[in-house]
């Protein structure tokens, strides 16, 4: 009983039953380097990037050393001054914020229509939708692009956040996720009065806030590192995000690299953040679900 | 629980209207968003066009002049290239990752993160941090420590041999953890019962790999073969930032060519669409391969 406490379950294919013998002991000490050296590979380029902001230019383009000569913040004050980061990060939040209402919004409605209400000729629906999961968004860029100039919605977010209500993978995780609540409930809802709208604002999705919150960190981490569609679409105009910045200023002509990393820096910090806070519910819901972001 | 004859009952018109109404702004979404642009494409893929102008019907001029130039077949190329190294590189290190990680104890959690982490970095954020890295400066990360073991500098992301390779590799550094956690999933659901009775059996460590892990994950592997096939021959980012499509169009890919007819300069949305209905013909044949691996799977079940 004593040694259960401190010895975590084995739950793959080595059991506790194999530790015993010397060669699976080597081989679990080879497994656990291989984890090391695979976190190191993982963590060491975001370490190194933060590191390098530190540098000034000359520093950043002569030295080979990782750490930098002094941990001075002018650097980064001076970048994010330069760059207007605080404009840029107010704009990504509009957009994040906006994508996550018409995320869970548009693509929970459509959801609950396909796996719930089913009405008649909801299979066409479906099928489409599914069609949809493979078939990128990119590749229909240019008519989208040309859609949006013809209805006058440049220069601002509304297709940006719009755009977030159109997800195939969305859709399917709903749909997933409505069908395991018990028929009994919605119909319970509905003899007590409620209409379908009802019954989904007030039964359907806060009983779904599970995979809400995953949807919504999978909508605000795409609406806030995507780049292409916001560069079409809002371009050098006011309401630039943070990524579009950034894909702005990397492919100026002469760059300061130095500038650079620091933006990439400020860049990657919001999503660093959603993720250790959430880190514990996505990777768990990504191990039962089986998706991927 | 289920109530099939209530379904069917008369006097359902009104609530088919209110379940559609209910799904309309979706379905309008999903329409201008990604249904009617599809099929614009095709329709634009057959005009002279002028800014967001149709001209005049060109039957399928745009993509024979598509199909004439050189940097087309490159990028055809190219783009099977991207495939092959993706799948050299991408597709078994997910499933040995998940493996590893799955044989931990302790730490199993911490490693699954660190694993995880980069997928959620913004996609730009990190092709510009392994532009850095691969740089030919002094600055260079990846030459300083080549240096270390004694191996000469080269600028990399100038020389045809090495680009796409290391587009996929970097690639992969994003991807490969999250794909990992779905192996990992897959994995974990394996009833111990059958480790322990092949155990009781005299199966080794390696023989349950190969006849009871192997097996389990084989139609996942399956499904995220073809899934990854589909992505990687999307690829347009990574070499528009990384490399910008050169040397010499080396890591052009069929994408990065429809970008560049569209916005490059020329706008020409005609033959940008003839390029877009290209891609859009090869993936639906990827995806036909995978419906049909996807019957499959139902079969066995």
């Amino acid at each position: 009983m004593a040694k259960e406490k401190n010895t975590l379950p084995r739950t793959g294919v080595i059991r506790e039953y194999d530790i015993h013998t010397p060669g699976v002991k080597a081989g679990l000490v080879v497994i656990y380097a291989i984890c090391i050296v695979m976190v190191i590979v993982s963590l060491f380029p975001i370490l190194w990037v933060l590191l390098a902001g530190f540098k000034d230019l000359k520093e950043y383009m002569s030295s080979t050393a990782i750490l930098p000569q002094s941990f001075d913040f002018t650097g980064y004050v001076k970048t994010w001054t330069q760059l207007d980061i605080v404009k840029n990060y107010l704009n990504s939040l509009y957009v994040a914020a906006g994508s996550v209402v018409c995320a869970l919004v548009f693509n929970g409605l459509l959801a609950y229509g396909l796996s719930i209400l089913k009405p008649k000729g909801h299979k066409i629906i479906h099928k489409l939708v599914m069609f949809s999961l493979l078939m990128p968004a990119t590749i229909s860029i240019v008519p989208l692009f040309m859609n949006i100039q013809r209805l006058g919605l440049g220069g601002f977010f509304t297709p940006l956040w719009l755009q977030c209500g159109a997800s195939a993978v969305y859709v399917v995780l709903f749909m997933q996720f409505f069908e395991s609540i018990p028929y009994s409930i919605i119909e319970a809802s509905r003899i007590d009065g409620c209409s379908p709208l009802q019954t989904f604002f007030r039964i359907v999705l806060p009983l779904s806030k599970p995979i809400c919150v995953v949807i919504a960190i999978f909508a605000i981490n795409a609406a806030w590192s995507d780049f292409l569609l916001p560069y079409l679409v809002l371009g050098n105009g006011p309401w630039q995000t943070v990524m579009v910045r950034l894909f702005v200023f990397s492919t100026q002509q002469t760059i300061n690299y130095d500038a650079l990393m620091r933006s990439v820096v400020f860049s990657m910090i919001p999503p660093i953040i959603l993720f250790v806070v959430f880190q514990k519910k996505l990777t768990q819901n990504i191990v039962t679900a089986g998706i991927k972001g | 629980m289920k109530r099939p004859a209530r379904r069917r009952m008369p006097g359902k018109g009104k609530e088919t209207l209110i379940a559609w109404l209910i799904m309309l702004p979706g379905i309008v979404l999903f329409a201008f968003f990604l249904w009617e642009p599809l099929l614009e494409s095709m329709r634009m893929s057959l005009y002279h066009t002028k800014n967001v102008e149709l001209l005049e019907f060109v039957g399928f001029d745009n993509f024979i002049s598509v199909f004439n130039k050189a940097d087309f077949i490159q990028a055809l190329i190219n783009t099977f290239s991207y495939t092959f190294w993706s799948l050299l590189i991408g597709f078994l290190l997910p499933i040995f990752i998940a493996f590893v990680i799955g044989e931990t104890a302790r730490s199993k959690g911490f490693f699954r993160t660190a694993a995880y982490l980069p997928n959620i970095l913004p996609g730009l954020a990190v092709i510009i941090l392994w532009t850095a890295f691969f740089s030919a400066e002094k600055s260079g990360v990846v030459n300083i420590l080549l240096s270390k073991l004694g191996i000469a500098p080269k600028a990399y992301l100038s020389q045809a041999g090495y680009v796409i390779p290391i587009i996929v590799l970097v690639a992969t550094w994003k991807g490969a953890g999250a794909t990992a956690l779905i192996y990992m999933a897959s994995m974990a659901g394996i009833n111990p019962e059958l480790y322990e009775a092949a155990a009781l059996d005299g199966a080794g460590i390696f023989k349950r790999v190969r006849h009871i892990m192997l097996p389990a994950i084989f139609k996942l592997g399956s499904t995220l073969l073809i899934l990854q096939i589909i992505s990687i021959f999307q690829i347009m980012y990574e070499p528009m930032v990384l490399t910008r499509g050169g040397p010499d169009n080396a890591s052009l890919s069929l994408m990065l060519l429809m970008w560049r007819y569209a916005f490059g300069g020329s706008m020409d949305f005609g033959k940008a669409s003839a390029v877009a209905v290209i891609i859009t013909v090869i993936l639906l044949a990827f995806t036909a391969l995978y419906s049909v691996v996807n019957r499959r799977k139902t079969d066995w079940e």
